[in-house]
């Protein structure tokens, strides 16, 4: 393929490369647990044992164990203090380093939703019952949202600018398809992307209070879905422009070859039932990478197994592409919010490196209304060269990626 | 590329209107500060509050049940683009981003719900103040106000992040497709934020806050929103937004913004509009302005309006970009008379003056920096 000069009005200098991913979620710790997880298709949703669900619908969430998070932070200074958030990010960074020392980013993007919510519950709860706060500003320091972001980065000795990126359940998809655009302009060569977000007590209930998550299995795009369950983790990859990246003999893993967002400004949480937002941004996607939708051969979807985000979804996939197969991985693993998109797009990855489509579990049937190509229950061999992973989130910002198997 | 700023809006606690604020500053006026009490103590924080009378008129039906960092962030964002004379019809809208700045966000919302967890448990969680709580709500009011249908962004970060948008923004209007681009900031203020910051010992008990002092006794909070519209002509041209960094410790900040200033330094510079605000900062800020720029006159706004965090770098800008258009500078507030630093002490003309430098260091590890000019 040549070099494309534009792609839906944007500057186009350079093709961009996956040069290292790294990831951490209830899949596994690393790309191979992951990929040995997902060609299982096994159920990695537990009951949730972070804190009292007792009150709550939803009893469950995809976990990521401690007792192997926070195994090697004797390793990272000052590594009691940090939240759970930085010891994923830190596991997902070290992933990447280990795969790419030579790579210097200029720019690390990031989503994420909540950082390190659970130590503003500690803080907040032990003011309340007026506990001591010897704590408190261990609490403080490691809580905001950009925190486990450098802590990362400090312990990698990288000190490149952070854009932390909250666009809700979007973050992690806008995180990498930013990045992907800085490279594609030629205005950076190389950009760490991804995104992170731990389990808490706040946004599980938050999502409770909503009735949007589920006391059941997480079932997307099937007739009986009862809604989400929440899920963790943390995922980098790390972008390069193509050309560099050859030059210097770095493998490459896949490319990134479009992004697409739009605003639909529906609802606060819910998308327009039309599906309007999420078809803009897939379209977006497509314009971006100058492909035609006959050109994906998987979809990953953002497919939380709501009834309102299914249906928005799956018309809008229905009427882009015909018979695409698609997969909402979520329900293997939870939906991770401002990971989710980072996460899906080491799925998609490893979907590409390996030739097979992901499996969407827990499905009985089809919702009568959407006509989906679904991969039901059990992964498959298959032909991958494109793959589309949406993410959508509240406040109506819906992101798309495409990615395409590595030439080489 | 080019990368100009066409319009700006300002809510502070002196007031809802760029000139009359920048008036109020160059007469050497504080906001008055205001005492909220703590809700399991006894203890008094002093805060700098966007009075009511501001945001009168403001009111819009998308924001009925929002939090006040919303209804800030609108109004100055629907100032920004009214002063720039822009109407924002759908085509118009089709080709503006939208890049909000925050760093502590919906907090009034996120505690009240998760208060009535902790008190009532799980099931009187409200479902209409979660989603208020998210980070991009305010941007997503804005959004449907606006009918933006295309990149909304919302970044997090510490008191750089203003200028981290504004660098974001530079990059997403590399896209041709892009005309305009509103950048936000915005904070909102409460007890509990307060009581963090005195647990990490960044806050002082009541005004004054003395900048670049030795002593650094502190900051005062303040909230309101700061905005710009970017387009690719206007009055003031922003030469260079600096990508910036991570600093690991308080005592390496100083390096980081030394490198800044250096690069943003290239040019003849006229003021610095610095981000000193009575902690750390002020002294990282101060060694590296001696070092860099040392004749170069600097100003800080905090001892006036006080520490908006997410909504400071905008503010700094929006003091820029006044300070070249009106070829003044107002007096900083409460600073002591043997700093060696070049301040603006008093009311100070600076005929020709053309460029600035706006330097943001952040609480939280984060420092960042763009080069403003004025159009001949």
């Amino acid at each position: 393929m040549g070099k494309p000069s534009s792609a839906n009005g944007k500057k186009v200098t350079a093709r961009v490369a996956v040069v290292a991913a790294g990831v951490v979620s209830p899949l596994g710790f690393g790309l191979t647990e992951t990929l040995e997880s997902l060609c299982n298709s096994r159920d990695c949703v537990s009951p949730v044992i972070r804190f009292s669900v007792e009150q709550c619908r939803c009893k469950t969430a995809g976990q990521i164990p401690d007792d192997r998070l926070l195994a090697s932070r004797g390793d990272v200074p000052r590594s009691r203090r940090l939240h759970r958030a930085s010891h994923m990010m830190i596991e997902a960074l070290k992933e990447v380093v280990t795969q790419a020392p030579q790579f210097k980013p200029e720019l690390t993007v990031i989503g994420t939703t909540s950082g390190g919510m659970s130590y503003g519950e500690d803080y907040y709860r032990s003011l309340h019952q007026g506990r001591r706060l010897r704590r408190a500003p261990t609490w403080i320091a490691n809580y905001p949202a950009q925190k486990p972001v450098l802590d990362a980065q400090e312990t990698f000795g990288i000190s490149s600018p952070c854009q932390v990126i909250a666009n809700a359940c979007a973050s992690g998809t806008n995180a990498i398809g930013h990045a992907f655009e800085c490279v594609r302009s030629g205005r950076y060569q190389r950009v760490l992307a991804g995104g992170f977000d731990a389990v808490s007590e706040m946004v599980f209930v938050g999502f409770d209070s909503l009735q949007a998550s589920t006391p059941e299995k997480c079932r997307p795009f099937d007739r009986n879905r009862t809604g989400m369950v929440l899920g963790e983790g943390a995922a980098i990859l790390a972008l390069e422009n193509l050309d560099l990246a050859g030059e210097r003999g770095a493998p490459v893993l896949a490319e990134i070859i479009g992004y697409g967002i739009s605003t639909d400004n529906f609802h606060i949480t819910q998308p327009d039932p039309s599906g309007v937002g999420p078809q803009q941004a897939m379209e977006r996607a497509l314009q971006s990478a100058n492909i035609s939708a006959d050109a994906v051969d998987y979809i990953n979807a953002h497919g939380t197994a709501t009834l309102f985000n299914d249906a928005a979804e799956g018309k809008a996939i229905s009427r882009l592409f015909d018979g695409v197969p698609v997969s909402s991985t979520k329900s293997m693993m939870g939906h991770s919010l401002g990971a989710a998109g980072a996460v899906e797009a080491i799925v998609c990855l490893l979907a590409l490196q390996h030739q097979f489509l992901p499996a969407n579990i827990n499905f009985g049937a089809l919702d009568d209304h959407l006509a989906l190509n679904i991969v039901a229950n059990e992964a498959r061999p298959a032909v991958v060269r494109t793959a589309l992973s949406n993410s959508f989130g509240f406040g109506g910002t819906n992101a798309s990626i495409l990615m395409r198997k590595s030439e080489a | 590329m080019s990368l100009a700023i066409a319009g700006m809006g300002w809510v502070t606690p002196l007031g809802h209107d760029v000139d009359s604020v920048w008036e109020q500053l160059l007469r050497g006026h504080a906001a008055s500060a205001t005492k909220i009490s703590e809700q399991f103590g006894d203890r008094l924080y002093s805060v700098f509050r966007v009075p009511e009378s501001a945001m009168a008129g403001s009111a819009h039906p998308r924001l009925r049940r929002a939090s006040a960092i919303s209804r800030f962030a609108a109004a100055a964002g629907l100032d920004a683009i009214k002063a720039a004379g822009v109407k924002l019809d759908s085509e118009k809208a089709e080709r503006t981003a939208l890049v909000f700045a925050i760093s502590n966000g919906g907090v009034i919302y996120t505690k009240r719900f998760y208060r009535d967890i902790v008190e009532a448990g799980a099931q009187k969680a409200s479902p209409l103040l979660f989603p208020e709580t998210v980070f991009n709500a305010p941007a997503s009011h804005l959004a449907a106000i606006l009918g933006i249908t295309s990149a909304t962004y919302t970044l997090v970060g510490d008191g750089a992040v203003g200028l981290a948008a504004i660098k974001m923004a530079e990059d997403l209007m590399a896209n041709e497709a892009v005309d305009y681009c509103l950048v936000v900031g915005t904070e909102e203020i409460d007890w509990l934020l307060c009581d963090a910051y005195r647990r990490w010992r960044l806050l002082r008990s009541a005004p004054p806050i003395e900048p670049f002092s030795e002593q650094q006794r502190g900051m005062i909070l303040s909230e309101g929103a700061g905005a710009i519209l970017l387009a690719r002509e206007g009055p003031f041209t922003i030469e260079f937004a600096h990508p910036g960094g991570s600093f690991t410790k308080r005592a390496e900040a100083g390096k980081i913004l030394k490198r800044i200033l250096s690069d943003l330094g290239q040019r003849k510079i006229d003021l610095v509009i610095s981000s000193a605000n009575g902690t750390f900062i002020d002294q990282a800020e101060r060694r590296a302005l001696e070092q860099v720029v040392p004749e170069t006159l600097v100003y800080t706004a905090k001892p006036a309006l006080g520490e908006s965090v997410g909504a400071a770098g905008l503010w700094q800008v929006v003091l820029a970009a006044q300070a070249l258009r009106h070829a003044e500078l107002p007096p900083v507030l409460h600073a002591h008379p043997g700093i060696t630093l070049r301040l603006s002490l008093s009311r100070t003309p600076m005929a020709g003056a053309r460029r600035a430098i706006v330097l943001s260091c952040g609480l939280n590890q984060q420092a960042a920096g763009l080069r403003l000019a004025i159009q001949c």
